[in-house]
């Protein structure tokens, strides 16, 4: 009966996984992703590319609100910053994407130690109010350095090449994705396992605790603001490639608590539960649509006046409801379901 | 054992190939809505889908388009432009769609201009007619409806030659994205041209709902005229406020006031305010319209109809008289050719005549003035539909 718990060599506790199983499911699943593009269709490819870029955002916000403790309700404003930092890069001065992703992320790093100094003395809701006004700021810049961000108008973003495909749609578009998107969850994993992901949760679980221990508070806060907005920088680049256009509108308010909310789902403090809670709720919209399409008639006229808003208020539920029974999350049902099959016949 | 290498190597630089047309077939042609069905603005997305229903039932009672009935299928957006770009490509790749007629918000449909694009996508934009979505203009893409420019001009001009006083004081109070840009440019139009007096112009951002610094800024200016640029709630708001400061106004609104949803928000502050729109609010036409959705949409649906549910109408009727014209063979670039050659386009009264033959690709720039009669709660013409 394997348990994952006993362990018998350093080696194997910084390990990602010493299990063959687990490594042969991710054999399996790696292999499932690069065929996609031939199993599905392109608005099957679309929703994953978005699934992705969420995942990336969620990922990127669990390291900061999840490992570190610092909420923030700013993911829209550094989103915005990504797209905005790539389209411009790409659309107006016609750099390779290859100078442009890192360009966005980079960018988005920079400014997130602006809003980092203030973190520094700040927590909780204090913090979240915070990044809120720095979202809030972010898009009043945006609109009004017309000469730059081409203000309320928008940028059509094109001219995104890679290896001499067009990486703005289709299949190469999403194994871009899904390069990121490993990268991004790798670099999570990892970052983890190391002193500074240690610094991150000693700081999160007892900030006193952590300063007494020798932890610098100062540059472990920033610099979980300055990994995690890099990324976020990436993900709203990766939006911006895929709808072609950024605008302020792109990047409300909702899309930070969306982020919230897929940590919060998929089980925070965990990059799995990161992962888990921005794919469901990123198809979560899609099973209903079907499902409601199998049950209703699109004909009628309670499908025309009712079914958006009852989708509206399915999607809340599910989340409600996850939430009051279910407070450890996806991952955290993944846990209970892998020990009950690990200790049985003797589960409980 | 090459030849397997080079089918999985051919299937790994191999894209998925796109159909040529599609959305029609012997018996049908699909159209495509892309709307706000959720969210604070459903009421414009709602009233928006019983124009395309009308439209496309009037003709399917009729025999279709030469013998195709059309099928709409509407996708919600709840007016985020993500959910936008996402409805579409559902639209384009599922349901497979021939031509798009509702297309939600400005930013929502800038959103979905890349796919309109490269699927060569027969569009009419009726519902967000902003400059940006014909400067520079799309191929495929033709817009019906005035600008904002334009309706605030009308307003302004008719109240200086009609209504105000003399010395009357101008104020403008506006979102700071391209929906007020382009308010501001026609308050700014009006001032220029009537020589008007105008100290003050005060931005909100989008989303205000206290404007009670806002309007008192107005009240310390004298202002006895008002262009008022926000929409919805946030009209309501501000008239709400200028009423607590007891100011004589004459409010001048953008059209999104001229639905009966948003006159009963702003209504309670008492003022007759003026719309101006690039479709009719009242009269023959509009009775006229309400009695052919009777025959077709719910009681429900009928409580829905709006100045959107006009605007989509006419969409519906564009598309529809230009596939009509391409006759049996019916393709996507024959429909933008007649599409392209849409004249004097009869609309029963609900706008001026439809006209595409111009290099943007616009029509539906005339625009009539209303004011709002709180006792009768009707909109009651003041001009027809002329050019400014």
């Amino acid at each position: 009966m394997r348990t994952g718990h006993l362990k018998t060599s350093p080696g194997q506790l910084v390990a990602l996984s010493d299990s063959p199983a687990v490594w042969a499911w991710v054999g399996v699943l790696a292999v499932g992703l690069i065929l996609l593009p031939y199993l599905v269709g392109n608005y099957m490819l679309t929703l994953v590319v978005s699934a992705m870029a969420a995942v990336i955002g969620a990922v990127a916000l669990n390291m900061l609100t999840g490992q570190t403790g610092l909420i923030s309700l700013g993911q829209s404003g550094f989103l915005a910053v990504g797209a905005y930092a790539n389209a411009i890069l790409l659309s107006d001065y016609g750099l390779p994407v290859w100078l442009t992703l890192p360009g966005a992320g980079l960018t988005a790093t920079a400014i997130s130690l602006i809003v980092g100094v203030p973190s520094l003395r700040l927590k909780g809701l204090y913090l979240a109010i915070t990044t809120l006004a720095f979202s809030f700021i972010i898009s009043h810049i945006i609109l009004y350095s017309e000469e730059l961000t081409h203000g309320p108008n928008g940028i059509f973003v094109k001219g995104a090449r890679l290896f001499g495909y067009d990486v703005q749609r289709g299949w190469p578009l999403y194994y871009l994705a899904l390069a990121l998107t490993a990268g991004t969850i790798l670099a999570a994993l990892n970052l983890t396992r190391t002193r500074i992901g240690r610094a991150w949760i000693a700081i999160r679980d007892h900030d006193i605790a952590a300063r007494a221990m020798g932890i610098d508070l100062v540059r472990y806060k920033l610099l979980a603001f300055a990994v995690s907005s890099f990324f976020v920088g990436i993900a709203g680049a990766l939006l911006s490639l895929q709808l072609r256009f950024v605008n302020v509108d792109v990047f409300g308010l909702i899309l930070s608590i969306e982020a919230l909310a897929m940590i919060i789902l998929g089980g925070m403090g965990s990059v799995a539960g990161a992962v888990l809670g921005a794919i469901f709720l990123s198809f979560l919209p899609e099973v209903l649509r079907i499902g409601f399409a199998l049950v209703t008639d699109p004909n009628s006229t309670f499908y025309t006046n009712y079914v958006y808003e009852i989708r509206g208020i399915a999607y809340g539920l599910v989340i409600v409801v996850f939430l009051r029974f279910k407070p450890d999350g996806l991952v955290g049902m993944w846990r209970d379901a892998r020990k009950y099959w690990s200790n049985w016949p003797l589960a409980y | 054992m090459k030849t397997i290498a080079s089918a999985v190597l051919g299937m790994l630089v191999a894209g998925p190939a796109l159909a040529a047309d599609p959305g029609v077939t012997d018996t049908t042609i699909k159209i495509g809505d892309v709307n706000i069905m959720t969210g604070p603005a459903a009421f414009v997305g709602r009233g928006f889908s019983v124009g395309s229903k009308v439209a496309a039932e009037e003709v399917n009672a009729a025999g279709g388009i030469n013998g195709r009935k059309i099928v709409v299928i509407t996708e919600d957006d709840g007016y985020v432009p993500a959910r936008s770009f996402q409805a579409l490509t559902k639209l384009l790749e599922v349901d497979q769609i021939f031509a798009l007629n509702g297309t939600s918000g400005t930013a929502n449909v800038l959103a979905m201009m890349p796919l309109i694009t490269e699927h060569k996508l027969p569009t009419v934009v009726s519902q967000a007619p902003a400059p940006v979505v014909y400067n520079p203009v799309r191929p495929t893409v033709f817009t019906f409806g005035a600008t904002y420019e334009n309706a605030f001009y009308a307003q302004l001009k008719y109240i200086h030659q009609k209504m105000a006083k003399p010395d009357a004081v101008y104020g403008l109070v506006r979102q700071d994205d391209d929906f007020g840009k382009d308010i501001e440019v026609g308050f700014d139009r009006a001032v220029k041209d009537f020589n008007l007096k105008a100290p003050v112009r005060i931005r909100f951002k989008k989303g205000t709902t206290n404007f009670s610094a806002e309007v008192a800024q107005m009240k310390q200016a004298g202002v006895t005229v008002l262009a008022n640029g926000g929409i919805f709630a946030g009209a309501a708001n501000i008239l709400s406020e200028a009423r607590k400061l007891d100011m004589p106004l004459i409010p001048a609104e953008v059209w999104s006031e001229g639905i009966p949803a948003s006159a009963a928000l702003l209504a309670p502050a008492g003022y007759d305010y003026l719309v101006g729109d690039y479709v009719s609010l009242s009269g023959p036409a509009n009775e006229k319209f309400r009695e052919l959705a009777k025959k077709y949409v719910s009681e429900d649906e009928l409580k829905n109809i709006s100045r959107y549910t006009y605007a989509s109408y006419i969409g519906m009727k564009a598309l529809i008289e230009a596939m009509r014209q391409c006759g049996k063979d019916l393709t996507r670039a024959c429909t933008v050719e007649k599409l392209r050659t849409l004249k004097g386009l009869d609309t029963g009264g609900l706008s001026a005549p439809v006209d595409f033959t111009n290099e943007k690709q616009l029509s539906g720039t005339a625009v009539a003035v209303y004011q709002y009669d709180i006792k009768s709660a009707t909109f009651k013409p003041l001009t027809g539909f002329e050019q400014y």
